[in-house]
């Protein structure tokens, strides 16, 4: 079958290899804290908000870290590559999975935002906004991948 | 929807992997599809009937619940 919107099977390696650095990075930059100074630069913003109670300023340059904007670019790439590389056989049966698995993943992923909403407060909250941006691939991955493994068991069963 | 897919794999003596590589899907899908589990498209069904030498209603049946609303 065709797709023209998945990458080849060989980019799910690439995927593994990116998100894990980005996780262990991820894990690196909020245990111990780490800004390392190479990283601080001056960059263009579109919108930024220097001053915690100043004004927002827009296409302007600012100095910021930039491990944490690294990190989550890691952490993107790496899942879009893992979730949407095709299956050695990527073929409609699958392709109906993957759709399955989408919508399912987008379900869970916002009935839990929602309850996070009305339960989780202040800085927790912040830090499940920032959890809740991988959340979608990573229920999605979990979803699609143990319908696949269930399959195949089933398989084995049969013969 | 009904399939006699695994009566016809007996008669010609092939197996779910064998008929998946002749009309290029994974084994998976063809044991989807024999489970009833799985609505196949249209060009999948007719290469089936092709591996088989008949003709595509005399694999695949309709039931009288594809009939009702889902």
């Amino acid at each position: 079958m065709k797709t023209h919107y998945l990458f080849p099977n060989r980019f799910k390696t690439y995927g593994w290899i990116i998100f894990l650095s980005g996780f262990v990075l991820a894990g690196l930059m909020v245990s111990l804290d780490l800004e390392p100074e190479f990283l601080d630069l001056n960059i263009f913003t579109i919108a930024a908000q220097p001053n915690f109670m100043g004004a927002p300023e827009y296409f302007s340059i600012q100095e910021n870290n930039m491990l944490a904007e690294i990190v989550g670019i890691l952490l993107i790439c790496g899942l879009l590559f893992i979730a949407f590389a095709k299956e050695k056989a990527e073929d409609e049966f699958i392709a109906r999975l993957r759709l399955e698995s989408l919508v399912w993943a987008t379900y869970v992923n916002y009935i839990i935002l929602a309850i996070s909403i009305l339960f989780i407060y202040d800085m927790v909250f912040f830090w499940v906004l920032i959890i809740n941006m991988f959340t979608i691939l990573l229920f999605f991955l979990l979803r699609f991948n143990w319908i696949l493994y269930k399959t195949n068991k089933q398989m084995e069963h049969e013969e | 929807m009904k399939n006699s897919i695994k009566v016809e794999r007996a008669k010609k003596n092939i197996t779910q992997a064998q008929l998946a590589e002749r009309v290029q899907v994974s084994r998976q899908t063809i044991n989807a599809i024999e489970l009833g589990k799985f609505n196949l498209s249209t060009i999948l069904a007719l290469k089936i009937a092709k591996v088989f030498e008949c003709k595509v209603d005399e694999i695949f049946e309709l039931e009288v619940s594809d009939w009702e609303s889902k």
